[in-house]
């Protein structure tokens, strides 16, 4: 059976146990999961899943009803595929290799394209519950909370690195496991990838790792805040070196990431779109810069791994959030500006004309939308507080 | 002794009607709190000195004929001090049928833990046990007269599996999934429940009564002080030279092994078994499980009979005497 009929959406009594673990209360659970189970009503006590939509319901209070209402209403009038042609033109259709698991033991998942998992160290984490908000409808939390991951984010473990040749092989090993050892006591991503190319799940996929705790990204549809929740977090084994901007991976990682990409893809329908580096989503809401961590700022294999050049796609943190950048960001992408950030650049311009607004006005107002919403998101629970630290190692 | 004062406050009751104890459970103030009853009585010759003593002690009891019948805590130290046996409303679970007063006892034992509904719409939720395997009508009779009494209390009266009772009173953590055991005085109850849902259940006819009556059997004592020697000093992982010791042993072994056998049975037989997609677990419960080195006892048995079914843990319930009724009351309050 391939994989992606096989786990492709939650079958029904998961999603109850999931959402069962997240009550607290013995009493309140157990009403929860009559409720569920049984498709009894409760009587008086609100089960979670309607205080969870009664926290949709504040989100959306909050978003709209709150001071400066007009900002969401304004940014949301022009449409932006209408205003960039380049960027409006469809996706083409996605493709998702289809991938099965061949075999499963309790050490080790293969899988048909090649791609073995393995499974020793993996663990559990708080369980991957989240919101987005809809793109098209002005950035309103939607209603539904989900538990798929619906994107990857790739990271570096920027962990020591020693020369990779055959005479420092017990070094190579003994580094490797000092960074897994780092990364399974963070709980820092849902898989590394080695030197070696192995694939090491330390976090199961049906739990949120630490990896993008202040992060944005959006898709043609939905938008989406701290990604830990709504994305896997793959990280390589290796190092953004000093005075060389551009990590190295090898060969065998290179592989390594695309078959887990390609297993990923099929198994959770990811769009290519959602596929980023941590660089493109992170950002610091403190100062409102984006690329608080810089890995894979540039020279991220994405055609090597199967996917577009989604350096090209503008970063809703900068069209959408009013987010900025400074000269380290510059720096760590190198000369060539990721072409995606010129069309936000852009974009943010157009909106601000046809509101009447300064470009600076404008971008304010953004900003104003990004705290309101992770406010308010932060209220209902569908924003976890996280660790993404890189990991560190030394030899 | 003085008599329990009464914890009844109006909020919902969990009841645990068990065939050597009843217990009642309370939340107060976030806080569970419990009462118990020996579920036993036993007879004295009336005479008006010792009925005014009675009363003077606070020791529930009432005047028959000729007779006072001391009920619940207290009968046990009076039949241990006339060397008689108590009499026992309830036998393997379910009501006497030997025992023509078993359910005016029960009636009074209840009365003096809860007393009166303070409400019409007072919750009461009472274990009874699961049928015993290919005699699904065996507790219709005790769940009924029951159900009764209870209602002439004035409860708003709903019943509860006694295995499912403990699943829900010590498997929050696995969101109540997971298989419950009481080990009671009667039998021993076993329910598998998947998110709160009982999937199987039965009850073994081997429990506290049976090692009892087996080894008074063997040695020739009295049920009652197989019982105290049982409950004072009794042990696994152990040695014993004494006839009493060694026959305790012996039935012991065969309760669990009989437990297990059942369980294994059951589980292979049943057809409505949800898929479980990782380790469970199993927790022990009831005054059978209390002695030291049962756990571990019984786990060795699990062990040794290629359970059908992986366990994350087996353990016992952290109030092995409270449980089943703490699990009553979380259905009676999850009601609400």
């Amino acid at each position: 059976m391939a994989l992606s009929q096989r786990v492709h959406d939650l079958k029904p009594n998961q999603f109850v146990d999931w959402r069962a673990r997240q009550i607290s209360d013995p009493i309140e659970k157990l009403q929860y999961l009559q409720c569920a189970m049984t498709g009894r009503v409760a009587l008086v006590k609100r089960p979670v899943w309607r205080r969870l939509s009664l926290g949709a319901f504040v989100i959306m209070t909050v978003s709209f009803l709150l001071p400066a209402p007009g900002v969401v209403s304004d940014v949301s009038r022009v449409s932006h595929r209408q205003m960039f042609p380049e960027t409006a033109k469809k996706i083409p259709p996605q493709s998702f290799s289809d991938v099965w698991l061949v075999e499963e033991t309790e050490q080790e998942e293969v899988f048909s394209n090649g791609l073995r998992v393995d499974n020793r160290f993996s663990t559990l984490n708080q369980p991957r519950f989240y919101q987005v908000l809809d793109r098209k409808r002005s950035m309103t939390p939607s209603a539904d909370w989900r538990s798929q991951p619906v994107g990857i984010v790739y990271h570096t473990t920027e962990s020591a690195i020693a020369p990779f040749d055959a005479e420092r092989n017990d070094a190579l090993k003994r580094i490797s496991y000092l960074t897994l050892k780092n990364l399974i006591e963070n709980k820092s991503y849902n898989f590394f990838i080695d030197r070696f190319g192995r694939v090491l799940r330390i976090v199961e996929e049906t739990s949120a790792a630490n990896h993008a705790g202040n992060s944005v990204w959006a898709d043609e549809d939905s938008a989406y805040l701290n990604l830990n929740s709504s994305f896997l977090g793959i990280a390589f084994e290796a190092q953004t070196g000093t005075g060389e901007t551009v990590p190295v991976i090898n060969a065998a990682q290179v592989h390594a990431g695309r078959v887990l990409t390609e297993m990923l893809r099929a198994k959770y329908r990811i769009r290519s779109e959602n596929c980023v580096t941590h660089a493109q989503v992170s950002v610091n809401p403190s100062n409102m810069r984006i690329g608080y961590h810089t890995d894979w700022a540039r020279g991220f294999p994405f055609a090597a791994l199967g996917l577009d050049n989604n350096y090209n796609l503008p970063p809703a943190s900068l069209s959408d959030f009013g987010f900025e950048y400074d000269g380290l960001f510059r720096h760590a992408i190198g000369p060539d500006l990721w072409k995606g950030i010129p069309m936000a650049e852009a974009q943010v311009a157009h909106d601000a004309s046809g509101n009447g607004r300064s470009y600076y006005a404008h971008r304010t107002a953004l900003q104003d939308r990004y705290h309101k919403l992770y406010s308010a998101l932060k209220l209902t629970g569908a924003l976890e507080e996280s660790n993404d630290a890189p990991a560190q190692a030394t030899e | 002794m003085p008599q329990h004062k009464q914890l009844n406050n109006g909020s919902p009751v969990g009841l645990d009607v068990g065939t050597s104890r009843i217990v009642t459970a309370h939340r107060v103030d976030d806080q569970f709190q419990y009462q118990t009853q020996l579920n036993a009585f036993v007879n004295l010759p009336y005479s008006k000195m010792t009925e005014n003593v009675l009363a003077k002690e606070n020791v529930p009891h009432s005047v028959h004929g000729s007779g006072i019948v001391v009920h619940g805590n207290e009968s046990e130290r009076f039949a241990d001090l006339l060397s008689v046996e108590t009499r026992r409303p309830m036998s393997r679970g379910v009501l006497n049928p030997e025992e023509p007063q078993s359910l005016t006892q029960i009636q009074k034992i209840i009365q003096s833990l809860i007393g009166p509904a303070k409400s019409k719409s007072q919750k009461l939720y009472f274990s009874v046990p699961a049928a015993s395997p290919g005699n699904d009508d065996s507790i219709t009779y005790h769940e009924a007269s029951l159900r009764q009494i209870l209602t002439e209390f004035g409860y708003d009266v709903h019943s509860i599996n006694e295995g499912l009772a403990v699943v829900y009173a010590e498997l929050e953590n696995s969101n109540y999934t997971g298989i419950g055991i009481s080990c009671g005085g009667g039998l021993c109850n076993v329910c598998l429940a998947y998110l709160s849902v009982p999937v199987l259940s039965f009850s073994v006819n081997k429990g506290g009564d049976f090692i009892d009556t087996s080894a008074a059997s063997a040695t020739g004592d009295l049920i009652n002080r197989i019982r105290i020697t049982k409950e004072d000093s009794f042990h696994f992982n152990g040695y014993f030279a004494d006839k009493t010791h060694q026959a305790l042993s012996i039935y012991y072994e065969d309760m669990i092994q009989t437990l297990v056998a059942s369980m294994k049975e059951a589980l292979l037989g049943s057809k409505s078994l949800p898929k479980l997609s990782r380790p469970i677990p199993l927790v022990l419960s009831g005054g059978s499980t209390l002695p030291k080195g049962f756990r571990d006892r019984f786990e060795k048995a699990l062990l040794a009979s290629d359970f059908p079914i992986v366990l994350s843990e087996v353990r016992v319930a952290s109030n092995p005497l409270e449980s089943t009724a703490k699990g009553a009351l979380i259905a009676a309050l999850s009601e609400i």
